[in-house]
C-alpha cells in the first residue's frame, strides 16, 4: 500500500462511521468521496469522469475491496423492487485501518462530517443527481464560462433524462443557495 | 479521391474480418494513427510469452469491432427502453453507432511507447494532476485527425464534430445523452477489455483469457431501474458468459499482466525512458510539444536503447538481466500480511530497488458487479455476484512485489527467509 491508498483507505471506515446510519452504500461511497475531493479540497488523487450515473472512478471500488480484503469493513448485497444496493459497516480491523493514516483522518474527519451533513440523507439517486449537476458545474467553471441555474439543469437533463428538469433546478437552486456551484446565481 | 461508400475489411485473428467504411479507413490512414502500429500492446511481455508481439493498431480495431457488436446487440435487446428514457429514434441510433465505433477506434491513439509500461512519466498540469494518455488521445483527436473525420463526404449525413468524439473518451458533460453509451468505451465490461483479454491471451500463447465474447454481446442490454436511468447490464441468459469474464480477468492479470518478470520489464522501461526524454518526463499534449510526442514511439525507443542509450536500466533490457523478486505478499494482503511486508522493506533496506503493487497497475482489480435482468418477474434486477459464488468470493489482487539486483538474490534471500520464521 502507497501512503496515499492508506490514507484514501482510512476514509473509509471513517465515512461509515459518521453516517446517520453508520453504513453507507457503494454509490454512497463513490459520492461522498467525490465531494470530498471537489468541494472539500481532500487530496485523495481519485479521477472522476462523467458517466449516466453521475462522476466515478472505478479507483474508489477497488479501494473498496481493499478495505475488504483487510476486514476494515464489510459489504452486504440488499435486494428490493426495481433495483439493489450494498450496505457497507465497519468490520474489526477498522481502527487498524484508521491509525495507519491517523494524522490525514484527524485533519479530515471534519470535512467528513461536513458532507455527512450535507449529503448524509440522500438517496443514492439524489447522489447521482447532485454529483452530476456539480460535475457539470465544475466543468462550465473549468471552460470559463458564466452559467445560470437553468441552463445546468437542462445540460443535466440531457444526461440524466429520468429525472424532470423541475426536479433538477430544485437541487441545482438547494446547491447555489448553499454556495456550492461556482459558475451558476 | 476514394470512393466514400466503398468498404474495406481487414483480417483479425481474434475477430475474423473487420469491416470498415471509407471514412474510417481514412481516418485509419493519417500518421497519427498508422503511428499505433509501432507501439506494442504490452510493452516488454515478449520477454516472457514471446508471441506478445501484437500493437495498439489491431487492438485498436478489435475494440472497434467488439463495441459494434455490443452497440447492435443493446439496441437490439432494448429499442423501446432506450426510445422512451433516452428519446432515441432510429436515425439517432444510426448516428450515435458511428460515434461509438469512432470513439473505440481512437481511444487509444494518445499512448506513449511501450503503452501503459511508462506512462507514469506524463507531464503534471498546473493544477498538479498527472496527464493520463486518454488526454493525449483527446488533443490528437482535436488537432492531428479532426480533418479527416469532419470533412469525409460521409459526414453530410452525420455532421459528426470530432469534440463528440473527444467527449465520449474523456467523459465530458458535452457528449449529453450519448454519455450513456460510456460504459461501452471505459469501464469494467467496455469493448476495450473485452478485446484486449481475447487479443492479449491469443498472441501470448496462454488459455486464461478466454470467456464466450458472443454470449456475453447476445446477452447485453439497458436494464431499467426503477429510480434511476437505464445502465448496462446483461439478460439472466448471460450470467455464466459474464462470470467467464471476470475469471478470464483474474486469470490476465495474475498469469500475464502482472507477472513478475514483466512487471520488473516495466521497471527497467520507465527508468531507461526517464534517461531518454529530455527533462525526464514525455512533452504535454499541446501545440508543438503534442507534435514532439507523437515522435515518441517503440521504434525510436528502441533506435536509442540499441544505440547504448538507457543507463542501468538500458543494458538490463539489451541483456535481459533483470531485477529479481525475492518477497511477495499474498494476493490479497491481510492486516499482518501488511505488517509482516513493512518489516520485510525494514529489513531489506536498501536491496529493495523496486516495489512494485498490484493496486497501482493500470489493469484494474476492483469489483465487477453486472446488473443482471431477471427472467422471471417482471424487472427484477440483481447483481451479478448474487447469482454466482465464484464472482462473490473474489477477492482483488493487492500484491505487492519486492525486487533486488540479481547479484543480491543470496544476500536478500537469507534475510527474507530470517524474516519470515520470526
Amino acid at each position: 500500500m502507497t501512503e496515499q491508498q492508506e490514507k484514501r483507505l482510512a476514509l473509509i471506515p471513517t465515512l461509515v462511521e459518521n453516517s446517520p446510519n453508520r453504513q453507507i452504500g457503494r454509490t454512497a461511497l463513490m459520492k461522498y468521496m467525490y465531494f470530498l475531493q471537489t468541494l472539500r479540497q481532500v487530496p485523495l488523487g481519485y479521477r472522476f469522469t462523467l458517466y449516466s450515473y453521475g462522476p466515478f472512478d472505478s479507483t474508489v471500488l477497488a479501494d473498496l475491496s481493499v478495505a475488504e480484503s483487510l476486514r476494515a469493513v464489510t459489504s452486504k448485497t440488499v435486494l428490493y423492487p426495481g433495483g439493489y444496493g450494498y450496505e457497507i459497516s465497519t468490520d474489526e480491523k477498522a481502527k487498524w485501518l484508521k491509525q495507519r493514516a491517523e494524522q490525514f483522518v484527524n485533519q479530515h474527519e471534519k470535512d467528513v462530517r461536513w458532507v455527512m451533513k450535507k449529503f448524509g440523507k440522500l438517496t443514492s439517486a439524489q447522489l447521482e443527481l447532485v454529483s452530476t449537476i456539480i460535475y457539470v458545474d465544475r466543468e462550465e467553471a473549468k471552460n470559463g464560462k458564466n452559467a445560470s441555474v437553468k441552463s445546468i439543469a437542462h445540460k443535466v437533463h440531457e444526461i440524466k433524462p429520468h429525472f424532470s428538469e423541475t426536479e433538477i433546478l430544485g437541487f441545482a437552486q438547494t446547491l447555489v443557495t448553499e454556495n456550492l456551484l461556482q459558475t451558476a446565481s | 479521391m476514394t470512393d466514400a461508400h466503398k468498404t474495406y475489411e481487414i483480417r483479425c485473428p481474434v475477430h475474423g474480418f473487420i469491416r470498415l467504411n471509407d471514412w474510417e479507413w481514412n481516418v485509419i490512414a493519417q500518421p497519427a494513427f498508422q503511428r499505433l502500429r509501432r507501439i506494442r500492446q504490452l510493452a516488454w511481455t515478449d520477454y516472457v510469452y514471446p508471441g506478445a508481439m501484437h500493437t495498439r493498431f489491431e487492438h485498436s480495431l478489435g475494440v472497434m469491432h467488439t463495441a459494434t457488436m455490443l452497440y447492435d446487440s443493446i439496441v437490439r435487446n432494448s429499442a423501446e427502453l432506450l426510445k422512451s428514457e433516452l428519446a432515441y429514434n432510429e436515425a439517432g441510433f444510426e448516428r450515435d453507432r458511428q460515434l461509438v465505433r469512432f470513439a473505440a477506434l481512437l481511444h487509444d491513439v494518445g499512448h506513449a511507447p511501450f503503452s501503459h509500461a511508462a506512462e507514469e512519466l506524463f507531464p503534471e498540469r498546473s493544477s498538479g494532476e498527472i496527464y493520463v494518455h486518454e488526454d493525449y488521445s483527446v488533443a490528437i483527436i482535436a488537432s492531428e485527425l479532426r480533418s479527416a473525420i469532419e470533412e469525409h463526404p460521409l459526414n453530410s449525413n452525420y455532421n459528426l464534430r470530432a469534440e463528440e468524439i473527444t467527449a465520449l473518451i474523456k467523459g465530458d458533460a458535452s457528449a449529453r445523452k450519448t454519455v450513456f453509451w460510456r460504459d461501452l468505451i471505459t469501464s469494467q465490461m467496455d469493448a476495450d477489455r473485452m478485446d484486449y483479454l481475447l487479443r492479449d491471451s491469443y498472441h501470448a500463447g496462454v488459455q486464461y483469457g478466454k470467456f464466450d465474447l458472443h454470449r456475453l454481446i447476445n446477452t447485453i442490454m439497458a436494464i431499467p431501474f426503477q429510480d434511476k436511468d437505464p445502465r448496462l447490464g446483461i439478460s439472466e441468459g448471460g450470467i455464466h458468459a459474464a462470470e467467464g469474464l471476470v475469471l478470464a480477468r483474474y486469470f490476465m492479470f495474475t498469469q500475464v499482466y502482472f507477472h513478475k518478470t514483466r512487471v520488473a520489464y516495466d521497471v527497467h522501461l520507465r527508468r531507461a525512458m526517464k534517461e531518454l526524454l529530455p527533462g525526464g518526463h514525455f512533452p504535454r499534449p499541446t501545440g508543438a510539444e503534442l507534435q514532439e510526442f507523437l515522435r515518441w514511439e517503440d521504434w525510436k525507443v528502441l533506435g536509442l536503447l540499441n544505440g547504448g542509450s538507457g543507463g542501468e536500466n538500458g543494458e538490463r533490457i539489451r541483456s535481459r538481466n533483470h531485477f529479481r523478486q525475492v518477497f511477495h505478499t499474498p494476493e490479497a494482503p491481510a492486516t499482518e500480511d501488511v505488517e509482516q511486508l513493512h518489516k520485510m522493506k525494514l529489513r531489506l533496506g536498501a536491496l529493495v530497488v523496486a516495489e512494485e503493487s498490484a493496486g497501482k497497475s493500470w489493469y484494474k482489480t476492483g469489483p465487477l458487479d453486472i446488473p443482471v435482468l431477471g427472467d422471471i418477474g417482471k424487472n427484477i434486477v440483481s447483481p451479478l455476484s448474487t447469482h454466482s459464488s465464484v464472482v462473490a468470493n473474489m477477492k482483488p489482487n493487492n500484491q505487492v512485489f519486492l525486487y533486488v539486483k540479481p547479484e543480491d538474490v543470496p544476500k536478500a534471500t537469507q534475510i527474507v527467509n530470517e524474516v519470515l520464521q520470526q
